[in-house]
């Protein structure tokens, strides 16, 4: 069993500063987790404490039912992918490829076989007997893939393993990757900054912030089922648009205009809606929000319209709301639109705590 | 101005033309005072010492005389040299290794980043800047035979006094010790700086897949310390070839001339005995040897060291 | 990683108030600067104490006057000042002279040199010991007909022949040619001329390699022994190292005395290396490390 568990893991450096605080995390035996937040949100600390290159100030960490919290990293049974690789740049490829199992005393016969192996499935058998400065990006990253992935552990360790290569590769290698979990399931945990690739590789996501986990879910749960205005706003490209807005009387008010109703006391909310769901229409157009064109970005199958709207007549700046609009809308800037959500896609938020509220429906429908 | 048109139409064949010879009269003007002093003082004097080597001459005298290869001849039966090749040798061999352990452990203390860290390196640094003459009286003091520290600390642990720089068996031991210690400032720099260069993801890399300290050390450390390691060897071995300021100081090549290293009788023969012939023929034997060893020490290195 | 707690086996943890490590790297200072240590105390003690044996460790009165006595037995005030004259004239000379000539091998394309460079650098192979004997013999040629102060026993003997260096022109080429290009393009297409950006854009930029070469320089120069022993006979031509030695063979016995004559002798270049000290630790590495 490869099961991973975080009980909650606080790291604390100095009495300042709080890089993980009481992470409370399982990693299913086989599955493909994702760590994924802004830098600094203790993403990095995370994986680190698990490999065993930094030890926490409180909580335990357990692989496979063993509790491995005072453990070396030697002696985990975790392989680690590292950003930048840290390939052996003397070593060739297959001493690359070999050097834990040497250190772990496996016969000779057997390390051959298995690297051998390896290199087959990363298809790098050709580079054998090349050093790690004659080889590619691409191709080192496959060494370092190959140098984890040769040991056979319980835990899969990476560290933004795609950030250093070029985005067509990057492409390619996330789909390599995906490919070959579903190959060899070993339990993987992963971190990025990419939510394109946190929503396309992971079993669940683990969206994080300041140390703190923000919502732990499915691509489709962290997607359509924001649990704050911070994961909201992190996942998805363009990000959700957020504005200020209030209820009153029963309903949700953006810049006046009433978009749903509310069983609530009167109170200030932050709306959430897609730019996906939401619609230019005419100036006048009834149920509508106001708004004014800053600039549209035609991107060839959509079109990103920029739109400005002045939710709080007190304060003198105004709210950026962005649409995508179909192809070959052309407004041009300053021209007044009205703004409409699809229905049911309209997600509100508490103001202060920014913790999701029930999704509500829209006054009149479209 | 016509400067500035060269640079408009720099593009042109007849402007080029115009730009190298100007820039020609340029470059030899700026290039022409350090021609001239490293000309005169250090090219025109390996002609004159190869020259000077197949006569015979005492320095003062105008009197020169041609004597052929005479001067190479009585090297090679000159048991005195022999014995200062020898010494030399034996000098080198445990010269260059001491300093480079020495200089590799230090560094590797030193590599981390504890409170006070730059004041540990500034000490560790330190002796770089010391001169020769003034490491050759700190010794001479500490092994006295008498009063000095050394023997003071030899007897309290049960070893009676030892005579040090005054035993020909000793005195030569006594010198590879301070010339270590003169020496360990500038190995603790280059290693250091050597070390500050490998990443710390390899040792992370290496940790997780199992390996112990030592055996990073052994496996992954060393190797990408060899060309660090290539120049020490090679600056230390030139330098312990040429060892003379410390001889003169501490022990005038004895007793009993055990001391006597190569450069030490070169100059003894040169300005003591002004047998400036001879001193010539025997400083390009060892110009020859010094570079018959850098070479050789090269040829091994494409074996051994690793560039990253 | 800098935690200042060791495991002593799951669950326990020892901390200390500070690293460990410093348990090792106290030790291992001391034992490095202990010939210097040894060398102040010494200097500070009575002649009668210092012919004690076991030796005291700590004087039981501290005599500076020690200082004053070797500052009067030996002319140490000339040594230092013929020592920072030559320092001096030698360090001017060679950023002036070195920065001229790499300037050009960097930057300026003219008819051979390729081939002068490689046989100035040609030079770096040779050993001193091959040219001390010619050069002894040219600098008294000087001495006799271009100007006395020049020759044999004359401090401009231990100047001339260190007046530029293959080194020095090597380390500030190798620097000029990491300065971009087009700042120079640049300077001159606004009308600088060809000399004129060596002075007005290179130089100016070049302060850390300049820094660099002079402490090294000023290290080499004050610290050289050989040439001014061969060169130098009376005592007021004396450099410090060179003095340094005759004070020792005169007073070989009193070893306050001399430890005193020492620690002065020392100082100067103790507190030149601590100063500048990140200059010489970047050119030994560099060099070091580029193999």
């Amino acid at each position: 069993m490869a099961e991973v568990e975080y009980a909650g893991v606080t790291r604390r450096f100095g009495a300042d500063v709080v890089a993980l605080h009481g992470l409370d995390l399982t990693v299913a035996d086989g599955e493909f987790l994702i760590l994924v937040g802004p830098s600094g949100c203790g993403k990095s600390t995370a994986l680190r404490l698990l490999a065993g290159l930094d030890k926490p100030t409180s909580g335990e960490i357990r692989i496979g039912g063993k509790t491995v919290t005072h453990l070396g990293p030697g002696e985990r049974d975790i392989a680690m992918v590292f950003q930048n690789y840290a390939l052996y740049p003397h070593m060739s490829v297959y001493q690359n490829l070999a050097y834990g199992l040497r250190q772990r005393r496996t016969p000779r016969s057997e390390i051959d076989r298995r690297v051998r192996e390896t290199a087959l499935l990363l298809d790098i058998d050709e580079l054998l007997d090349r050093k790690p400065g004659q080889l590619s990006g691409g191709q080192r990253q496959r060494v370092a893939m190959g140098r984890a992935l040769v040991r056979r552990p319980q835990a899969f360790l990476l560290d933004e393993p795609l950030s250093n290569l070029d985005a067509k590769l990057r492409t390619q290698v996330r789909g390599d990757l995906k490919r070959l979990h579903r190959e060899l399931p070993v339990t993987s945990i992963y971190v990025t900054h990419d939510q394109v690739e946190a929503m396309t590789l992971g079993d669940r996501i683990c969206v994080m912030s300041k140390g703190e986990v923000q919502q732990i879910g499915t691509t489709d749960e962290i997607y359509n089922r924001p649990a704050n205005t911070f994961v909201a706003g992190f996942m998805g490209s363009p990000p959700m648009n957020l504005v200020p807005a209030t209820v009153k009387a029963g309903r949700v008010l953006v810049a006046g205009v009433p978009l749903v109703d509310l069983a609530s006391p009167d109170r200030p909310v932050v709306v959430g809606v897609r730019p996906e769901d939401l619609q230019v229409r005419g100036p006048g157009t009834a149920a509508s929000i106001p708004a004014r064109i800053d600039f549209c970005e035609p991107l060839g199958s959509h079109v990103l319209v920029h739109a400005l709207v002045d939710t709080d007549p007190a304060s003198p700046a105004p709210a950026t709301v962005v649409v995508q609009a179909p192809p070959g809308t052309m407004l041009d800037p300053g021209a007044g639109i009205g703004l409409t959500a699809s229905p049911g896609k309209t997600y509100l938020f508490d103001a202060e705590t920014g913790r999701a509220d029930l999704t509500g429906d829209p006054v009149a429908s479209t | 101005m016509a400067e500035a048109t060269v640079a408009q139409e720099g593009r042109r064949p007849g402007a080029l033309r115009r730009l190298g010879r100007s820039e020609s009269l340029t470059g030899w003007s700026l290039v022409g005072p350090g021609a001239l002093l490293i000309g005169v003082f250090g090219l025109l004097p390996v002609l004159m010492s190869l020259k000077l080597s197949f006569q015979r001459s005492d320095l003062l005298t105008p009197d020169t005389p041609w004597v052929g290869t005479k001067n190479y001849r009585q090297l090679a039966d000159d048991p005195r040299f022999a014995d200062a090749i020898q010494h030399t040798i034996v000098y080198t061999a445990l010269f260059v290794p001491g300093t480079m352990v020495v200089g590799l452990l230090v560094a590797a203390a030193m590599n981390r980043s504890v409170r006070f860290i730059s004041v540990y390196r500034t000490a560790a640094y330190v002796t770089m800047a010391v001169s020769t003459i003034s490491e050759g009286i700190i010794f001479l003091w500490l092994t006295d035979q008498d009063y000095g520290l050394v023997n003071a600390a030899l007897n309290k642990v049960g070893i009676s006094s030892q005579p040090f720089l005054s035993s020909p068996s000793q005195a030569l031991y006594v010198i590879v010790a301070m010339t270590i210690w003169g020496w360990t400032g500038f190995a603790v720099i280059v290693y250091l700086a050597a070390l500050q260069g490998v990443p710390v993801e390899l040792h992370e890399a290496a940790a997780i897949d199992g390996a112990s300290p030592f055996t990073r050390f052994r496996t992954i450390t060393l190797p990408l310390l060899s060309p660090a390691s290539l120049f020490l060897v090679v600056w230390l071995t030139i330098n312990a070839l040429q060892l003379f300021d410390e001889v003169w100081l501490t022990t005038k090549g004895g007793p009993l001339h055990a001391t006597t290293v190569i450069v030490y009788y070169l100059w003894d023969q040169a300005f003591v005995q002004f047998n400036a012939g001879y001193a010539a023929a025997m400083a390009y034997a060892l110009f020859v040897v010094i570079v018959l060893v850098t070479a050789v020490q090269f040829r091994l290195a494409r074996k051994h060291v690793h560039y990253s | 990683m800098s935690t200042a707690e060791t495991s002593a086996g799951p669950g326990r943890r020892l901390r200390l108030p500070f690293s460990p490590w410093h348990l090792v790297l106290v030790p291992l200072t001391l034992v490095l600067v202990a010939p210097l240590l040894w060398m102040v105390l010494t200097s500070l003690q009575t002649a009668a104490e210092a012919n004690k044996f076991p030796p005291v460790l700590i004087p039981h009165h501290w005599r500076f006057a020690n200082y004053v006595d070797a500052w009067h037995t030996a002319p140490f005030g000339t040594f230092f000042l013929n020592s920072a004259l030559v320092t001096l004239v030698v360090v001017v000379s060679n950023l002036v002279v070195c920065s001229l000539a790499g300037y050009a091998f960097a930057r300026v394309r003219f008819l051979g040199r390729k081939a002068l460079f490689l046989t100035l650098m040609a030079t770096l192979m040779v050993p001193f010991q091959v040219t001390m004997i010619p050069v002894f013999l040219i600098v008294k040629w000087f001495g006799d007909n271009v100007w006395s102060y020049l020759g044999i026993n004359h401090l401009g003997a231990l100047m001339l022949p260190n007046l530029a260096t293959a080194f020095g022109i090597f380390f500030l080429r190798q620097f000029f040619q990491t300065v971009p290009v087009e700042l120079e393009d640049a300077a001159r297409v606004d009308g600088t001329s060809r000399i004129g950006v060596l002075f007005k854009i290179v130089l100016p930029l070049s302060m850390p390699a300049m820094s660099t070469l002079a402490a090294l320089t000023i290290l080499t120069s004050w610290n050289d022994f050989l040439w001014p022993l061969i060169v130098i006979t009376s005592q007021d031509q004396m450099t410090v190292p060179l003095g340094l030695s005759y004070f020792q063979g005169a007073h070989s016995t009193d070893w306050p005395l001399l430890m005193a004559g020492n620690v002065m002798s020392l100082l100067p270049m103790l507190l030149v290396f601590v100063v500048a000290q990140r200059y010489f630790v970047q050119s030994v590495a560099g060099t070091g490390l580029k193999g």
